[in-house]
C-alpha cells in the first residue's frame, strides 16, 4: 500500500504531463494539472500518516548483464516529509499560475512542464536506485530550462535558461561519474545495496567528491551558484517552485539520503563545509546590494542553501532536512508574495514600491512572517532550524564545525539586515511611484496560496518540539527543538543587523551599501566564469572546427587531388607518337630482361 | 519461420523491382511502400517461436544455411538473434517511414518511384548485413548499399550533391575494401567464413588476429564513422535528401558499429583486446571533436551530422571497453541514435524545405511561427543530448560507466564532459533556431502536413519508450552479449 | 603421332566457319545478313562443341603426341574454347551495323576465333605462340578495315608495337628452348636441371612473359591499346578488349604456371612489378579520360593488372582465368551497351523533342544523328538514362561489375577471388594495393555511369533511336549472362579449376 502511494506521487504528475503536452485549451490543462498535483499531494499526505517503517521495492528496468538498474520506490522518514513539501508547493504554484499566466497563450504546455517538473522531483524523492534518481534529477534540469525560458518578452530569458541547464549539467558530469563509481564497485545501483556495500576509503572519497559536484550544481553552491539568480527570468511561480521545494532542494535531499557514505568521507565533508561557508556569506552579501525584489530573494536562497549544506558538513543531515522544510515554506511564501507585489506595481524594482502596507494588507502580513522567518526571528520557523544548525556546528567542534558556525553567525547578521531593509522599503514609508499608489491585492487564486503558506512559515518551527516529527527528519537531528543559551549570539546578531537596516532606512539611505557595485555583481563571478570557461571553450570549438575542415578533411581531399594530378601527368606522358610508343614497348621489354638478370645475380 | 527470414530480404527486393517496372509514378511509389510495410511485418515476426539458445556464444533464433559459392567459402547463411533483431526492425521501420514520406514528398518532384526503389534496395543491403552469418555474404550485402545510396544523394540531393555523393561513395568504398582484406585474412586463416563457427572457437593465431582486427576496425571505422575517418559524413548529410539523411544516419552507420562488435570483436577477440585502448582513445576524440565542432557549427544539417560523429563515438567507446555493460550500451546507443537522429533529420528537412535555409543565423523564433515544429525540434534535441528518461541516455551514460568499469577514468571523464558539450551545442541550436523573435526566413511557414506527423510520431514514441523501458532493447541482447565477453575475457 | 580428332573438333568447327563465311560472301555478294548469320551459326556450333567436350568426360584428350603431346584438351581448355567462341558470337551480334565490308569482317573474326580455340589447347611453346599470333594477326586488319584516317593510324600503331612484342616473346621462347632443350610444358620442367644455363633460362622466361604481357596490354607494353581501341570500329574494339585479352591471359597462365621450369621467384618478381605498374598506371590515367572507349581501354589495362597480381602467387592460375572470364563477360556487356547506345538504326528517329529550358519554342524534330560508330565522349551519353533506360541499365550494370560492386556481383566475386588468393599466400600487402586501386577505379566508373543520368541538353530527342534488332538482342543476352554468372559464379570457378 505504502509502495503504491509512493509510486503514485511521481506517476500521477507524469501522466498529467504527458497528456498535458497534447492539450490546447487552458481550462482543461489547468484542471488536469491541478487534479494530478492534488492527487500527488494527497498520496503524500496519506503516506505521511500511514508511514511506520522504511520500505523499498522495485523491478529490474535495465539489464547490463553484470550491472542492473532497477526502477522502484524507497520510503523513509525524510522521504515522507520531502514529498509533503514538494506536493504542497507544487499545488500552490499550479493554482497560483492559473491567474498569474491568465493572458499567456502558452499556458497549456507551461502547466504540463510544471507537472513534469513535479514528477521529476517526486522521482528524486522516492527513487530506490541511483540511476532512477539521476533520471529525475536531470529531467528536473531540463524542465527548469523550459520554464525559465518560457517568458517570450524577456530578451534575457533564453540565455538564463540555457545557463541554468548548462551549469547544472556540468555539475552532473561529476554526479554521473560518482554514481558510476559507486555502482561499479557495489555491482548494483540500488541505493540500499550501495549504502550497505563496504567501499575502500579512496573509493568513497572519490565518489562523494564527484557527487558533490552535482549537488553544488543543483543546490547552487559556490562555484556553481551563478545560474540561480539569473533564473529569476522565469515567471515568478517558477522561481518559487525552483527555490522552495524542488530543484535546489534536490541536492541537499540527496546528500541526506546518501549521508552514510559521506559520513565515512571526511575529506568530502571538509570540502562541503568550505563550500557552504563561502556560499552563505556570498549569497547574503550579494542579497544586500540587489535592487530587484526577486534577485534579493534569489541570493537569499543561495545563502540559505549554504546553511543546509553547512548542516550536512557538520554531520547533521536531519537538521539540514529541517531547515530545508522551513525554508521551503517561507521561501515559497516570499516568492508568491513578491509575485503579488510585482503584479501590483508592474515592476521588479524595489525603488518603485513603498508604503504597500495599507494597499496590500494580506500580502504585507504574509511577507512580514516570511521575512521574519528568513531573518531567523523567534518564534517563526526559520529561527528554530537555523538555531539547530548553529548548535550542531558548535557541537561538532572541529575545524569545519567552527568554520560553519562563524560563517553562519555572520550570515545571520547580514540576513537580518537585508530582510529588514527589504521589508521597510517595500511596505513602509510613502509610495515611491504612481503604480505603488494604486497598488491593490491580487485575486483570490493568488492570495490564498500565499496566506496558506504563511501558516507553515510561521509555525513549522514548533514541529521541532514534536518527537515523532524529529525522528522523521532522520539521523543528526538531535539539536532540533532544543534551545540553549548559545542562541543569544545569533539572535543578537540578527537584531543588530535589523537595527542597522532600520537606522539606514530612517536616514533615507537604505539602498547605499558599501562597495555596492561589487556586491551587486556578486564579486563579478559571472565574468570570471565567462573568462575561465565559456570563452576558452568557444575559442577551442572554433579552432577544432577549422582544424577538422582544413587538416583532417584537407588530407582526404588532398589525396583525391593528388591522384588526379598524377593521372594528368601520366596521361600526358602517353600522348606519344608511333615511334615513341614502339620504343617504349621495346625499352620496357629490355628493362624487364635486365631486371631479371640483375635479380639472378643478386641471388 | 526460416521462410520469414528469407522474406525479410526478398520482399523489399521485389518491392523495388515492382516500383521500377510499374509505369505510373504514383502506383510505383505505393507498391514500394506496401512492400516496405510487409517487410516490417516480417521483421517483427522474427521474434516469434525462437530456437532455444544452443551454444553460449552465438545462437540464432532462426537461421537459413545453403551453400552458394564454395570456391570462396561463401554460404548463404543468414540468421537473427538478440543483437541483430532490434536493428533489423529499426531498419524496416525507418525504410517504411521514408517510403511513406516519399509517397507525398520527393525533392524536385522527380521520379519518386525510383527513389522508393533505391530506398528498398538499401534496405535489403542493410538488413542483409545485420542478418548475415557468413563473412563473405556480409561483405556482399555491405557493398550492396553503396551504389544505391550514392544514387539517392546524387539524384535527389542539394546543390552540391555530386561532389558529396562522390566523396561518400569513394570514401566508404575505401573502407569496405580494407574490410574485405580483413575479412579474407580471417577466412583464409581460420579456413571458414562461418560466423557462428568463428565466434564459437576462434582458431586464429594472435598475430593474424591483430592484423585482421586492425583491417576490420579501419573498415568499420569509416562506415561508423570514427574520427578521423568521418569527413565524408557531414557533406553527405548536408546534401542528401531528407529520406537519404534519415536512412544514412538512422541505420546505415550502424552497419559499422554492428560489424565491429559482431565480427571485429567476435572473430578476433585477442586482436580486439590488444587494440581496444587505441579504439577507446579515438572514440573519446570523436566525442570531443564532434561536440566542439557542433559548438562552432552554423548549418543545421551539418550540426546534426557532426553530432552523429559524437554519438557514434560513445557507441564505439562502449565497444572498446569490451565489457558487457559497454556492449549493451553500444547496442542500445545504436538504436537510440537511429531513432533520434532519424527524427532530427526529418525535422531539419522539414525546416529547410520551408525556410529554404539551414543557416542558424537566418533561422530564429521558430516557436513563434511554428510552435509544433519547434516543440518537436526541442524534443528531438533534448533526446539527442542524452537526457535521462529518453532513449539517448542509456547508451551514453553506460558507455561512461563501462569506461569506469574497464578502469579508464580519464576516458570516462572526457566522455562525460562530451555529454555536457552535447547539451551545450543543442541548447545553442535551440536558442538560435526556436527562441527569440521570428526571423524573416521563418515567417509564414506552411503548416505541418499529416504525412509528416505520421512519419515522425512513431519515432517520438520510440524515443520515449526506449528511454522509459530500456529492457525492450537490452533484454534480447543480454545472452549474446554475455557470449561475446566470454570470448574477449578468455584469458 | 597419335591424334585424337575429337579433341580437335572445336578447332575444325572454327576453321570451317571461316571458310563458310568466304563461301557465303562469294555466293551472296552484298547480302550482309546472310554472311553474318553464317558466321554466327559457325561460332555457335564451335561453342556448342567446345562445351560438349567440356561436359563429355573427366579425362583429358590429346593430339599430336610424340614424346609429349602438343595439344591437350582438358575440362578447362574446352571451356576456354567455348568462351572464345561465345565472345566471337557476341561480337558478331554487335557487328550488324558496322560499316566495314561484312565478308572480310566476319572472315577475320572467324580466323581469330580459330586462333583462340587452338590456343586454349596449346601444350607447347610453339603451338602457343603460333595460336596466339593467329588470334592477333586478323585484328591488325580488322582495326583498319573502316578505312578512316583514325583507324588506319590505330592499325599501324597496333601492328608496329605488336611486332616488337612478338619479337620479344619469340626471343624469350628461343632462350628457354636453348636452355632447357624442350618446348613441351611438361618436359621443360623435367629438362631444367643444368644450373649453368639457369640465367639464360630466367631471362628467356622473363622476356617471354613480357612479350605476352603485350597481349594483355600490361604496362609498359600497353601504349598501343587506348588509341587502337578508340580508332577501331566498336565491335572490333570490343573483341580486342575481350577475346584478345583473354588470349593473352591464357598464354600467360600456361607459361607461368606450367611451362616456366624453376621455383617461381624470378617470374614472380617480374609479374609483381608488371602487376603493380599496370593496375596503378591504368587506373590513374583512366581518371583523366573523357572519351568512353578510351576510358574502357585504360580500365581494361588496370583490370589486366589485377590478373597479373593473381598470377604472381603460387597456383593463382585458376584465379587469374576466373577473373579473366568474369572480366570478359562484363567488358563485353559494357561494349555491347555502348554499341547499342551509339549506333542508331537506319533513319527513323523519334520526332518528340525536349523543350529547351527557359520555355523557348521547341526546335523542329532533330534528324537522327548521322551514324558515327565510335564511343564518343562521356558527355554524349547525357540523358541516356531517360532516353534509353534499358540500355543504360545494361551499361550501369557492366560498369558496376567492372568496379566490383553490386548489382554487378560477378565483378565483386572476381575481386574477392583475387584478393583472397593474394591473402591466402601471405601477399596481404599486395592485396591491400589491389584493394586501394579498386577505389581509384570506382572513381571513373562512377563518373562514366553518372554521365548517363546527366540531363540531356535541350534540342536532343527525348527517346533515343532504337538500335538494330540483332544488337538489341545481343546486348540483352550478354547483359543477362553477366548478371547471371554473378549469381552462379561457381560454374566459372569450377571450369577454371577443372583439369
Amino acid at each position: 500500500m505504502n509502495v503504491a502511494l509512493a509510486a503514485a506521487m511521481p506517476l500521477a504528475p507524469l501522466a498529467a504531463a504527458l497528456v498535458g503536452f497534447l492539450l490546447r485549451s487552458r481550462r482543461s490543462a489547468a484542471a488536469l494539472a491541478i487534479t494530478a498535483t492534488s492527487a500527488a499531494l494527497l498520496a503524500a499526505v496519506i503516506l505521511a500518516l500511514r508511514f511506520d517503517k522504511p520500505v523499498s521495492d522495485g523491478y529490474r528496468a535495465a539489464d547490463f548483464v553484470d550491472l542492473t538498474v532497477e526502477f522502484g520506490v524507497r520510503v523513509n522518514g525524510p522521504t515522507t516529509l520531502m514529498a509533503l513539501a514538494v506536493g504542497a508547493v507544487a499545488l500552490a504554484v499550479q493554482v497560483y499560475s492559473v491567474t498569474y499566466l491568465r493572458d499567456d497563450d502558452r499556458y497549456a504546455p507551461y502547466a504540463a512542464q510544471v507537472s513534469l517538473f513535479t514528477a521529476a522531483m517526486m522521482t528524486v524523492v522516492v527513487a530506490s536506485d541511483l540511476v532512477q534518481l539521476l533520471i529525475g534529477w536531470e529531467v528536473m534540469g531540463i524542465c527548469s530550462y523550459l520554464l525559465i525560458g518560457h517568458d517570450r518578452r524577456l530578451p534575457e530569458a533564453p540565455r538564463a535558461a540555457v545557463k541554468a541547464f548548462l551549469v547544472t549539467r556540468v555539475g552532473d558530469v561529476g554526479f554521473l561519474l560518482g554514481i558510476a563509481v559507486l555502482g561499479y564497485h557495489a555491482g548494483t545501483f540500488r541505493i540500499d545495496d550501495v549504502l550497505a556495500h563496504d567501499y575502500t576509503g579512496a573509493q568513497l572519497t572519490a565518489a562523494c567528491l564527484l557527487l558533490l559536484a552535482g549537488v553544488a550544481g543543483k543546490s547552487a553552491q559556490f562555484p556553481l551558484h551563478t545560474w540561480l539568480p539569473d533564473a529569476m527570468a522565469g515567471p515568478t511561480p517558477i522561481s518559487a517552485l525552483i527555490h522552495a521545494a524542488t530543484m535546489v532542494a534536490a541536492g541537499v535531499y540527496v546528500v541526506t539520503q546518501l549521508f552514510p557514505l559521506f559520513a565515512q568521507a571526511p575529506a568530502a565533508l571538509t570540502v562541503l563545509a568550505v563550500m557552504a561557508a563561502i556560499t552563505m556569506l556570498l549569497g547574503a552579501l550579494a542579497a544586500m546590494a540587489q535592487a530587484d525584489i526577486k534577485r534579493v530573494l534569489a541570493w537569499s536562497t543561495v545563502s540559505q542553501l549554504g546553511y543546509m549544506t553547512g548542516a550536512l558538513a557538520v554531520k547533521a543531515p536531519g537538521t539540514a532536512m529541517f531547515h530545508l522544510l522551513t525554508h521551503a515554506a517561507f521561501k515559497a511564501l516570499l516568492f508568491l508574495a513578491a509575485g503579488a507585489v510585482i503584479h501590483a506595481v508592474g515592476s521588479n524594482l524595489i525603488s518603485v514600491t513603498g508604503g504597500l502596507r495599507r494597499s496590500m494588507p494580506a500580502t504585507f502580513a504574509a511577507t512580514t512572517i516570511g521575512l521574519a522567518a528568513l531573518a531567523g526571528l523567534p518564534p517563526f520557523s526559520g529561527f528554530w532550524s537555523k538555531e539547530a544548525i548553529l548548535a550542531a556546528a558548535m557541537d561538532e567542534g572541529t575545524g569545519p564545525g567552527w568554520l560553519v558556525y562563524v560563517a553562519g553567525a555572520a550570515t545571520v547578521a547580514l540576513t537580518g539586515w537585508y530582510a529588514t531593509s527589504l521589508w521597510l522599503q517595500v511596505f513602509l514609508g510613502r509610495p515611491r511611484s504612481p503604480a505603488a499608489d494604486h497598488a491593490h491585492e491580487p485575486g483570490p487564486a493568488m492570495r490564498y496560496p500565499v496566506l496558506l503558506l504563511a501558516v507553515p512559515a510561521a509555525l513549522l518551527g514548533f514541529a521541532g518540539l514534536a518527537g515523532g516529527f524529529v525522528d522523521r527528519l532522520g539521523p543528526g537531528a538531535e539539536e532540533v527543538g532544543h534551545l540553549s543559551a548559545a542562541l543569544v549570539v545569533p539572535l543578537g546578531l540578527a537584531l543588530a543587523g535589523a537595527a542597522v537596516a532600520w537606522v539606514m532606512w530612517r536616514r533615507g539611505r537604505a539602498a547605499d551599501v558599501p562597495a555596492r557595485a561589487l556586491l551587486a555583481d556578486a564579486f563579478h563571478l559571472d565574468a570570471v566564469q565567462a573568462a575561465v570557461v565559456s570563452r576558452p571553450v568557444s575559442a577551442l570549438a572554433g579552432a577544432v572546427r577549422r582544424a577538422d575542415e582544413t587538416a583532417v578533411d584537407g588530407a582526404v581531399l588532398g589525396t583525391g587531388a593528388a591522384a588526379l594530378r598524377s593521372g594528368t601527368v601520366l596521361a600526358g606522358a602517353h600522348r606519344a607518337a608511333l615511334p615513341r610508343a614502339a620504343g617504349a614497348a621495346l625499352g620496357g621489354a629490355l628493362l624487364l630482361g635486365l631486371a631479371a638478370i640483375l635479380l639472378e645475380w643478386v641471388r | 519461420m526460416n521462410a520469414v527470414l528469407v522474406a525479410v530480404l526478398v520482399i523489399p527486393a521485389l518491392g523495388a523491382l515492382a516500383s521500377v517496372v510499374i509505369r505510373s509514378d504514383r502506383a510505383g511509389r505505393v507498391a514500394g511502400t506496401v512492400a516496405a510495410a510487409l517487410s516490417l511485418v516480417a521483421a517483427a515476426l522474427l521474434a516469434v517461436d525462437r530456437a532455444p539458445a544452443t551454444g553460449d556464444r552465438l545462437s540464432p533464433w532462426h537461421q537459413v544455411d545453403v551453400a552458394w559459392v564454395p570456391a570462396v567459402q561463401l554460404r548463404f547463411h543468414v540468421g537473427v538473434d538478440g543483437v541483430s533483431y532490434p536493428l533489423v526492425v529499426l531498419t524496416a521501420l525507418l525504410t517504411l517511414l521514408c517510403c511513406l514520406y516519399s509517397l507525398w514528398q520527393v525533392p524536385g518532384e522527380r521520379n519518386g518511384r525510383q527513389l522508393v526503389a533505391l530506398l528498398l534496395v538499401v534496405e535489403v543491403g542493410i538488413v542483409g548485413v545485420f542478418l548475415a552469418l557468413d563473412l563473405i555474404l556480409f561483405f556482399v550485402f555491405f557493398e550492396l548499399v553503396l551504389l544505391p545510396m550514392y544514387a539517392i544523394i546524387a539524384g535527389w540531393g542539394g546543390p552540391e550533391r555530386r561532389a558529396a555523393a562522390r566523396k561518400f561513395v569513394l570514401y566508404t568504398l575505401f573502407g569496405s575494401v580494407i574490410l574485405l582484406v580483413g575479412l579474407l585474412v580471417v577466412v583464409t586463416g581460420a579456413n571458414t567464413a562461418d560466423l557462428v563457427t568463428l565466434t564459437e572457437s576462434s582458431t586464429l593465431g594472435a598475430n593474424a588476429q591483430r592484423i585482421a582486427f586492425v583491417l576490420l576496425a579501419v573498415g568499420f571505422a569509416v562506415k561508423s564513422p570514427l574520427w578521423p575517418l568521418h569527413t565524408w559524413l557531414p557533406d553527405a548529410h548536408t546534401e542528401a535528401p531528407t529520406v537519404g539523411s534519415v536512412i544514412l544516419a538512422g541505420v546505415l552507420l550502424k552497419m559499422g558499429t554492428y560489424g565491429l562488435l559482431r565480427i571485429g570483436v567476435g572473430v578476433a577477440p585477442d586482436g580486439a583486446r590488444w587494440a581496444s585502448p587505441v579504439l577507446a582513445g579515438l572514440a573519446v576524440a570523436a566525442i570531443l571533436v564532434g561536440g566542439l565542432v557542433c559548438l562552432a557549427q552554423t548549418e543545421l544539417k551539418r550540426l546534426i551530422a557532426y553530432s552523429s560523429v559524437g554519438h557514434m563515438g560513445f557507441v564505439l567507446l562502449g565497444i572498446a571497453t569490451l565489457t558487457t555493460t559497454g556492449f549493451q550500451a553500444a547496442l542500445i546507443g545504436n538504436l537510440a541514435h537511429g531513432v533520434i537522429t532519424g527524427l532530427l533529420f526529418f525535422l531539419a528537412g522539414a525546416i529547410k524545405d520551408r525556410a529554404h535555409t539551414g543557416d542558424l543565423g537566418q533561422l530564429g523564433g521558430l516557436r513563434e511561427t511554428a510552435p509544433v515544429l519547434a516543440g518537436l525540434l526541442g524534443f528531438a534535441a533534448i533526446a539527442s543530448l542524452g537526457l535521462p528518461g529518453l532513449a539517448g541516455f542509456w547508451g551514453e551514460a553506460f558507455a561512461v560507466v563501462a569506461a569506469v568499469q574497464r578502469g579508464w577514468p580519464v576516458a570516462a571523464v572526457l566522455a562525460a564532459l562530451g555529454g555536457a558539450l552535447a547539451a551545450a551545442y543543442f541548447l545553442r541550436l535551440l536558442r538560435r533556431a526556436t527562441h527569440g523573435s521570428a526571423a524573416p526566413a521563418v515567417v509564414g511557414l506552411s503548416p505541418l502536413r499529416r504525412y509528416e506527423l505520421a512519419a515522425w510520431v512513431p519515432l517520438v514514441l520510440l524515443a520515449i519508450a526506449l528511454g522509459l523501458v530500456p529492457a525492450l532493447a537490452l533484454t534480447p541482447s543480454a545472452h549474446p552479449v554475455r557470449g561475446l565477453t566470454a570470448v574477449t575475457h578468455a584469458d | 603421332m597419335r591424334i585424337d580428332h575429337v579433341a580437335l573438333l572445336p578447332g575444325y568447327a572454327a576453321a570451317t566457319t571461316a571458310v563458310l563465311v568466304l563461301v557465303l560472301d562469294l555466293l551472296f555478294p552484298g547480302r550482309r545478313g546472310v554472311v553474318l548469320a553464317g558466321a554466327a551459326v559457325g561460332a555457335a556450333a564451335t561453342a556448342a562443341l567446345a562445351f560438349g567436350l567440356a561436359l563429355s568426360g573427366d579425362e583429358a584428350r590429346f593430339a599430336f603426341c610424340g614424346s609429349a603431346c602438343s595439344f591437350t584438351v582438358d575440362g578447362r581448355a574446352a571451356a576456354l574454347m567455348g568462351v572464345f567462341a561465345l565472345v566471337t558470337l557476341g561480337v558478331l551480334g554487335l557487328s550488324a551495323t558496322t560499316r566495314a565490308p561484312m565478308g572480310e569482317h566476319c572472315f577475320l573474326l572467324a580466323c581469330s576465333m580459330t586462333g583462340g580455340v587452338v590456343l586454349a589447347g596449346a601444350a607447347d611453346l610453339i603451338t602457343l605462340i603460333v595460336a596466339l599470333e593467329t588470334l592477333t594477326l586478323p585484328l591488325y586488319v580488322l582495326v583498319g578495315l573502316r578505312r578512316t584516317l583514325v583507324s588506319a593510324d590505330a592499325a599501324v600503331t597496333f601492328l608496329v608495337v605488336s611486332v616488337v612484342a612478338t619479337a620479344v616473346s619469340l626471343l624469350g621462347a628461343g632462350l628457354l628452348y636453348a636452355s632447357t632443350g624442350a618446348v613441351h610444358f611438361g618436359q621443360m620442367n623435367a629438362a631444367a636441371k643444368d644450373p649453368s644455363l639457369r640465367p639464360l633460362a630466367v631471362v628467356g622466361c622473363v622476356l617471354l612473359l613480357g612479350g605476352l604481357g603485350f597481349k594483355v596490354a600490361a604496362v609498359p607494353l600497353h601504349a598501343w591499346a587506348p588509341p587502337t581501341y578508340d580508332g577501331a570500329p566498336l565491335p572490333v574494339a570490343a573483341y580486342l578488349s575481350t577475346a584478345s585479352k583473354l588470349g593473352g591471359v591464357v598464354a600467360l597462365v600456361y607459361v607461368s604456371v606450367e611451362a616456366v621450369p624453376f621455383e617461381h621467384d624470378v617470374a614472380v618478381a617480374a609479374l609483381v612489378v608488371l602487376a603493380l605498374l599496370t593496375m596503378t598506371v591504368g587506373n590513374l590515367v583512366a581518371l583523366r579520360q573523357r572519351r568512353m572507349v578510351r576510358l574502357l581501354a585504360w580500365s581494361s589495362i588496370a583490370q589486366a593488372g589485377y590478373i597479373l597480381a593473381a598470377l604472381a602467387v603460387p597456383d593463382g592460375g585458376a584465379t587469374a582465368l576466373t577473373y579473366a572470364v568474369f572480366f570478359v563477360a562484363l567488358e563485353l556487356a559494357a561494349f555491347a551497351a555502348v554499341v547499342a547506345l551509339r549506333t542508331p538504326a537506319p533513319v527513323e528517329a523519334d520526332a518528340r523533342v525536349l523543350v529547351p529550358a527557359g520555355g523557348a519554342p521547341a526546335v523542329p524534330a532533330a534528324p537522327a544523328p548521322q551514324v558515327i560508330d565510335d564511343g564518343g565522349t562521356l558527355a554524349d551519353y547525357a540523358g541516356a538514362a531517360r532516353g534509353a533506360p534499358w540500355r543504360s541499365a545494361a551499361l550501369v550494370l557492366a560498369l558496376a561489375g567492372l568496379a566490383g560492386l553490386p548489382p554487378g556481383i560477378a565483378g565483386l566475386f572476381a575481386k574477392v577471388a583475387v584478393v583472397r588468393s593474394l591473402v591466402d599466400s601471405d601477399a596481404t600487402w599486395l592485396a591491400v594495393i589491389v584493394a586501394l586501386n579498386a577505389v581509384v577505379g570506382l572513381a571513373y566508373y562512377v563518373r562514366a555511369g553518372a554521365g548517363l543520368f546527366a540531363p540531356a541538353e535541350p534540342g536532343t530527342p527525348v527517346r533515343w533511336p532504337r538500335p538494330h534488332w540483332t544488337i538489341a538482342v545481343t546486348t540483352a543476352l550478354i547483359a543477362l549472362v553477366a548478371l547471371v554468372i554473378g549469381f552462379a559464379p561457381q560454374i566459372v570457378f569450377d571450369a577454371a579449376a577443372a583439369r
